[in-house]
Formats: C-alpha cells, structure tokens, sequence
C-alpha cells in the first residue's frame, strides 16, 4: 500500500499519540475521487501498531523506574571535580617550600662535613710535621753527640793540672785506638788474601794463613770481635756496615 | 597520531622549565592524594628525571626499535616503587591537564593525540611489568653487621628475606625508610654465598642523604628494600684469564666481589688487587684484604697511598702504581673508582699496551649534588 495520504489525523504537538488515540481514531471517509486503503489492512496494521506503542511505553517506564534506582545507589558517590587552578598552585607552593628546606638541611650538612673533613686533615699533617721535626731534631742532637762523644766535656774553668791529665788520657786512648786499629787492619788484610786466595787457586798457597786471632787462638775460627764485616771487592753483597760497634759473626771456613 | 603537533605543545611545555613538572605532580597530589606515598619529600630531582624521561620518549616516539625497551625496562624498574597498573590512567590524565594547561592552543585534537600516545606508552610499561612477576618488585633485606670502619665509609652485611641472585660485580639500587623514596646504587662486595648475605661497602658523601644515613644512622636490624640487581662490570664467563683489577676507594666492593668468585666458583688463576687511597688511614678494608691475600696463593694485593709520603707502602695514585707493575697484556682487567681514577688508570694501561676490549670500567660517584638553596641542580 502507498502511503501518499497521512492517516492520522493532525494533533498539537504537545500531545504523544497513545496506543488508545491509535485505536480510536477515525478516519474520513474516502471519496469516488480519491482511491481508499482496504480497510482490512488498515484495521490490522492500526492494532500492530497501538500494541507496539503499549510496549514500547511499558519499556520505558521499566527503565525509567531502573535508572532511578541505579541513581540512587550511586547518590552516596561523588564523581571527583578537576582541581581548581588555585588548588594546583598553592599545592605548588607547599612543595617549592618544601624542596627549599631539604635543599638547605643538605647544603648545610654538606659544608659541615666537607669543613670538618678539612680541619682534620689539617690537623693531621701540622701533627705529623710536628712529629717529624721532633725526630729531625733528635737525630741531630744524637749525631751531635756522636760526633762529640770521644772528648771528654772540656771543663770552663782552665785548671792547668787538669788539662795536662786531660791530655795524657787522650794521648793514651789515642795510642790504644791505633793498636786496635792496626790488628783490625791486619786481620782483614790475611782474611782478604786468603779470599783472594780461594778465588784463584794457582795463586793459593797450600796451606791456609790463620790471622793473628786464629794464630793465637790456635784453632780455626773466622775473625771474631770484628767491628764491622768488609766484603770482598768481587763479592755481590750489599755491604752490610755495622755501626757503633756492632758484632757480626764471621764467616766460618 | 598528529606526532609535529604532539612535539610542539610538549616543547611549550618544557619551555617554562620546572614549573611544567612542579604542576604535573601538584594536579597529580590533588586528584589522587594515595599517590603522593610513592615519591620523596622533596621533589625536585624527581621533577627533572620525569620530564627528562618523557622528553626522551617524545623524541623517539617514532623510533620504535629504540623506545619499547627503554619503556620496558622503566615498566619493570617502576615495581620498586609499589607502581601498579591502575596508577597510569591517574598520571595521564594529569599529564594532559599539564600540556592543557601551558599550550593555549590546546584542542580536542591534541587531547585525542596525547591520550593515544599515552595509551601505547602506558600498556607497554605495564606489560613489561606483568612479565617480570615472577620474580619480587623488590627484596626486604636485614641488616645483621654494621662495622664503622673509618669516619666516612661504614660496611654492612646484609640479608635478604627472599631468595636473591646476583652476579660478582654487578650493584643493587636500595633505600631505606630513614630516607623514604630515595633510591641508590651499591656494588655488593661478594658472591653468592650459602648463608644470603650480602656485603655492601658504603661512602658517606658530603650532604648526601642516603649515605650518610646508612653509614651514621643505620644499625644492626634496620631494614633495607632492594630492587633487581644490575650492572655489567662482570667476569666473563667463557675465559679464565688471570686478571687485573684495580680499586679506587669503595670501588674496591664489585672486585672484592669477584675475587670471592674466584676463589668459590673457579677456575683459578693468578689475580693481581690494586687498591689506592689518599692516605694509609684510608683503606677500610686492609684486614681482610690481608686475609684474603694470606689464604690464597693466586691473590696478590698492593696497597697506594698517593698523599702519604710518610707511609711505608707503595706511592703514586692506583693507576700509576699498577701500571708499574706490569706488563698486563695478558689479562682481563676490571676498573672501579672515582671517574677521574679510572680514567687515568685506563689511559694508562692502554698506553702500556693492553688491548681496550680486554679493559672494563666502573665509575663510583654521588648519585647527585644536591640542590642547592635556589632549588637549581647543577651537575
């Protein structure tokens, strides 16, 4: 069917057809000139349609009557509003200030400890430059004394008498050095020779020298009481050179 | 995507320097207050890592190949920090309400942008982290030893509660609740043992918060979180060269660390320690080093000492006195100090002829200088 004609009579607006108007309305009655629908289908398709409209109402109203109660759940729930600028920026505020202190508690600590670090260290090496004068200082004084330890304190006072023991003591000491010295010397010399000796056996004499000590101890011991040990020129070891008097064992042969 | 647009109102952003961060986290607070938990008291290191970060996912945003692991990697770091997955909707929205915020020409079609670009972020970071759940977000670790060793540097032992694995020489980023949020690197000073503790060699920097704190302030039975452990100073497993290694102050924990390797997992093979300091009060360890070096043929240890002169032991920096040495052409040589120490050393052994691919550094130094009053970083 070809619906050029509108059926339903025209309403206010305000007014929604109701499945009732549907199915009460009245339609005029078509003319000779003017070919009608069949009223049969008319009158079916009028009911399909009123009873649509009644389910369609009916749905509404169920999901009206849902949306109301969903709402009410979520009555108790606010949805967050975004924060106001102003919020934001005294937010920002509150943090700058923050950073600000921590900043300064940092710096702060930082020149503490880089300040104290400094003054120990200061005062670690104007201690231990203290110490090392110390020790300079007494190393001097004892080479001093060495140096002068020999002579006998010459008193201020010139005693004539005095000076003159004075002089015979040192002139005795003098002697007694020089005798030392000279058997020292000579018991090297032998030991050398007799090293010298070892060394090149064509220039060996058979029988081995006994120094002066072994002569007169009559057996053969290495030089004792020697004062320090003088290597032979070829010898590879580092010359270990007594001092004051040290005793070094000899070397056995 | 509209990427030329996305670049331009992040750059007017970035413009007004830190005040486009310090609004990002004030929005962020004020919308989710729970958040603010996850980030220290003072923020302004964080504000230049944050926007550093995204300046550098913006830059690459169309280099794919370059920017999934390094969003990956974050995603996995981020678990130390308690982030979960519901935290990246809240830190978009306040990143859009920034860029709105500085961009006057800010429109739908930007907002769509960012939201999208953001979205791929977000999901990646996310599922790196999901993958890495079989392992903890971080370890809870007891400190059972505390020893002061000298004014600045303090060792501790440490246990983990949980089951953690590390390779010698690789470090661990810690923090500990005397300074909440702050987050730093130490090398853990030995191989795994049977018992899980862990050494740690600590330096207390000058106004740094963190060190101080566990060198001054932490005692037997305080806690420390660690995160995964990283690094790549290790021993190459496929060789069993003798080794050099050369320690500048606490760089001296990651090669400790593979001595002890050595001497528990093998192969053996001779290994040669040099240790400097600035004076021979410095060196913290000195006695276990001796024992060490006494309970193993294979070890050698050399103490420098380079503004001592009045010590008995060895004089010239560490770098110096190693290369006197030699010759350590042969060997795998591991470096660990102070950036300068270690640049000299390695200048110097490659000038002695020892092959670059053989030489392999790690710098120790503070995570930061601190901000100073005017809130400024400077490096």
């Amino acid at each position: 069917m070809t619906p050029d004609q509108d059926p339903v009579p025209t309403r206010p607006d305000d007014r929604r057809p109701t499945p009732a108007d549907v199915r009460a309305v009245a339609f005029t009655a078509a003319g000779m000139l003017h070919p009608g629908y069949d009223a049969a289908d008319v009158e079916k398709f009028r009911a399909l349609v009123a009873d649509e409209l009644a389910r369609s109402a009916a749905e509404r109203e169920r999901l009206r009557a849902q949306v109301r109660a969903l709402e009410g759940q979520l009555a108790g729930v606010v949805p967050p509003e975004p924060p106001s600028e102003q919020a934001v920026r005294i937010l920002a505020v509150a943090q700058q200030t923050a950073d600000q202190y921590v900043a300064e508690a940092e710096d702060f600590s930082r020149q503490m400890t880089s300040d104290a670090r400094a003054q120990h260290q200061e005062q670690l090496r104007a201690a231990r430059e203290s110490a090392g004068a110390i020790i300079q200082a007494a190393h001097e004084a004892a080479a001093r004394m060495v140096s002068s330890g020999d002579a006998p304190p010459v008193a201020e006072d010139a005693d004539p008498e005095r000076a003159r023991e004075e002089v015979a003591y040192l002139k005795a000491f003098g002697q007694a050095v020089r005798v030392q010295l000279r058997s020292y010397l000579e018991a090297l010399i032998t030991d050398v020779e007799t090293e010298w000796g070892q060394a090149s056996p064509a220039a060996a004499r058979q029988a081995p020298v006994r120094t002066p000590a072994q002569r007169a101890e009559g057996a053969p011991t290495g030089p004792l009481n020697v004062v320090a040990e003088v290597p032979p020129p070829d010898s590879a070891e580092p010359g270990r050179a007594g001092s004051d008097g040290v005793e070094v064992s000899g070397r056995r042969r | 995507m509209d990427i030329p647009a996305m670049r331009k109102s992040f750059a007017k952003a970035a413009a007004h320097g830190d005040d486009a961060p310090l609004w990002f986290y004030s929005h962020l607070f004020l919308t989710h207050p729970e958040t603010r938990d996850l980030f220290p008291v003072s923020m302004a290191h964080q504000r230049d890592r944050l926007f550093a970060a995204l300046g550098d996912v913006v830059h690459y945003v169309d280099d794919v190949d370059r920017l999934v692991p390094m969003l990956q990697q974050l995603g996995r770091d981020h678990r130390k920090f308690g982030t979960v997955a519901a935290h990246y909707p809240a830190v978009g929205a306040s990143l859009l309400a920034t860029l709105e915020h500085f961009d006057d020409d800010w429109d739908d079609d930007l907002a769509t942008s960012w939201t999208e670009a953001y979205g791929v972020v977000a999901d990646v970071m996310v599922e790196a982290a999901e993958k890495a759940a079989d392992e903890p977000p971080w370890w809870d670790a007891d400190v059972v030893a505390h020893e002061r060793r000298t004014v600045d540097v303090a060792v501790l032992q440490v246990v983990p509660r949980e089951r953690f694995e590390h390779v010698p020489g690789q470090s661990v980023s810690l923090e500990t609740q005397l300074r909440p949020r702050l987050w730093r690197y130490y090398s853990i000073a030995n191989a795994p043992r049977p018992d899980g503790v862990l050494e740690l060699h600590v330096k207390a920097r000058d106004g740094g918060p963190v060190s101080t704190a566990l060198v001054r302030s932490a005692t037997v039975g305080h806690v420390l979180r660690f995160g995964p452990p990283m690094g790549r100073l290790a021993l190459d497993p496929e060789s069993d060269r003798d080794l050099l290694l050369v320690a500048g102050g606490t760089g001296l924990a990651p090669l400790k660390a593979v001595v002890d390797q050595v001497a528990r997992q093998g192969p053996l093979r001779r290994v040669d320690l040099v240790v400097g300091a600035r004076t021979e009060d410095a060196f913290y360890d000195r006695e276990d080093l001796q024992r060490l070096e006494q309970a193993h043929s294979w070890l050698t240890v050399t103490l420098a000492v380079s503004e001592d002169p009045g010590s008995s032991l060895e004089q010239g920096v560490a770098g110096e006195v190693a290369a006197r040495h030699g010759p350590w052409t042969s060997r795998e040589v591991l470096v660990a100090g102070p950036g300068v120490m270690v640049d000299d050393t390695a200048a110097r052994l490659l000038r002695d002829g020892v092959r670059q691919e053989r030489i392999r550094t790690e710098v120790f130094a503070p995570s930061r200088p601190g901000p100073d009053v005017d809130g400024e970083v400077r490096e």
